[in-house]
C-alpha cells in the first residue's frame, strides 16, 4: 500500500467500512510512514464531526434519580416576573425600618436648619435680622442718600 | 412504516393524505439530524434546523419534480438552511482560542501519542473529540464549512456540490482547497502546541 491508497483509506476506516484485511493493511503502513501518521492524526482531530455515522457521544447529563420535576423556579432569569416569589414578612420589617428612619432623619434634617413660625401675628412680632442689626449700637451705619456716599 | 417508495407517500400528500408526510420524515429524519448536527455542536440547534427543514419541505412538497431522488431533494433544503443559520450568526473565520477544557488536552495527547488504533477506538466515547471537531471547523468561513461537510461527510462530488449550492463548480474547488488547508493548518498548530507542552 503506498500513501495515495492508505489516505484514501483514512475515511472508510473510522466509519468502520473498512475490511478487516484492508483495515490491517492501513495500519502497518501507518506504522512504517511517518508522513501518513502525521496526517491521520490531523484527519482524527475533525473526524469525529466530519466522518462519523454514529451518535455523537452524550454530554454529561443528570442522572435519573437526581432529577426532578419542572417548576417554575427551574426557569432562568428573564422569566423571573412569572417565578417571583411572595415577599416574606421579615424582608417586609427591615424595610419598614428602614423608611422610618430615613423619615425621621430627613425631618431632623429640616427643622434643625429652618423652624417656621406658626401664626402670621408671630412671624410679625419676631423680630427680623435687619432689625437687630439696626438697634445694634456697634453695628456700622449703613449709607442711604447719594450724599452719605459723597461723604 | 409500509414499504411504500418516497415518490408514492408524496403522491399521496399531494392527494391530501397529509398524514403519509410523517411516514417519509420518520424514514429521512435520521439522516437529516445527523447532517445538521455536522454544522453545529448544539443539539437542540440541529434538531430545530431539521424539524424546520421538514416543515419548508412540506410546504414546498407541490415544487418537487421526481427526476432527483427526495433524499437529495430534502438535503438541498436542509443544507441552505443551515447555510443561512451559519450567515446569520456572521461567525467570522477566528484563530482557534487556546483555552482548551482539561478533556479536550486529553483528547488531544491521546491524539499526538496514542496509535491510530486506539484514537479511533476512543473517539467514539469521547464527548470532547466532537466538540473539538467542532472547534475547529467553527474556525472555517460559512462558504468553506458548506463545501467541506458536503465533500467528506456526504461524499457528494464536485458537481453535485456546485447543484446542491447554486454555485459553478470552480467555486467549489476553490473553496475545497481553502478550506484544507485552513483545517490543516489549525491542527497542525494544535499537534505543535500540545507536542510542546509533553
Amino acid at each position: 500500500m503506498n500513501c495515495f491508497e492508505s489516505r484514501q483509506e483514512f475515511s472508510a476506516l473510522w466509519r468502520n467500512r473498512a475490511t478487516a484485511e484492508r483495515r490491517a493493511e492501513v495500519m502497518a503502513h501507518l506504522k512504517s510512514c511517518a508522513k501518513c501518521d502525521h496526517a491521520f492524526r490531523i484527519f482524527a482531530l475533525t473526524a469525529p464531526v466530519l466522518h462519523s455515522e454514529s451518535e455523537p457521544p452524550a454530554a454529561v447529563r443528570v442522572s435519573a434519580p437526581a432529577r426532578r420535576e419542572f417548576s417554575l423556579a427551574d426557569r432562568p432569569r428573564r422569566f423571573a416576573p412569572i417565578a417571583r416569589e411572595t415577599p416574606s414578612p421579615r424582608r417586609w420589617v427591615a424595610m419598614s425600618a428602614a423608611a422610618t428612619v430615613f423619615v425621621m432623619a430627613s425631618s431632623v434634617a429640616f427643622y434643625s436648619v429652618r423652624t417656621p413660625h406658626q401664626t402670621l401675628g408671630e412671624e410679625l412680632s419676631m423680630p427680623s435680622a435687619n432689625f437687630e442689626a439696626a438697634a445694634d449700637p456697634l453695628a456700622p451705619e449703613m449709607p442711604v442718600t447719594e450724599s452719605d456716599f459723597a461723604s | 412504516m409500509t414499504d411504500k417508495p418516497d415518490e408514492e407517500l408524496i403522491a399521496e400528500v399531494l392527494a391530501g393524505q397529509t398524514d403519509s408526510f410523517s411516514e417519509l420524515a420518520a424514514r429521512h429524519r435520521q439522516r437529516v439530524e445527523r447532517l445538521c448536527r455536522r454544522f453545529f455542536s448544539d443539539e437542540e440547534m440541529a434538531r430545530d434546523i431539521a424539524q424546520e427543514s421538514f416543515i419548508r419541505a412540506f410546504t414546498a412538497l407541490a415544487t418537487y419534480r421526481a427526476e432527483m431522488p427526495f433524499g437529495g431533494w430534502l438535503r438541498a433544503i436542509v443544507v441552505n438552511l443551515c447555510y443561512d443559520e451559519l450567515r446569520r450568526r456572521r461567525r467570522r473565520p477566528e484563530e482557534l482560542v487556546g483555552d482548551f477544557s482539561a478533556p479536550e488536552v486529553q483528547w488531544m495527547q491521546l491524539v499526538n501519542g496514542a496509535t491510530p488504533e486506539q484514537i479511533v477506538g476512543e473517539a467514539e466515547e469521547r464527548r470532547e473529540s466532537y466538540n473539538l471537531a467542532h472547534r475547529l471547523l467553527d474556525t472555517l468561513k460559512p462558504e468553506d464549512r458548506m463545501v467541506m461537510v458536503l465533500k467528506e461527510s456526504e461524499e457528494l462530488s464536485v458537481s453535485e456540490i456546485a447543484e446542491t449550492l447554486g454555485w459553478s463548480e470552480a467555486k467549489v474547488k476553490i473553496r475545497a482547497f481553502r478550506a484544507r488547508q485552513a483545517l490543516r493548518k489549525q491542527a497542525e498548530r494544535i499537534l505543535a502546541a500540545e507536542g510542546r507542552t509533553r
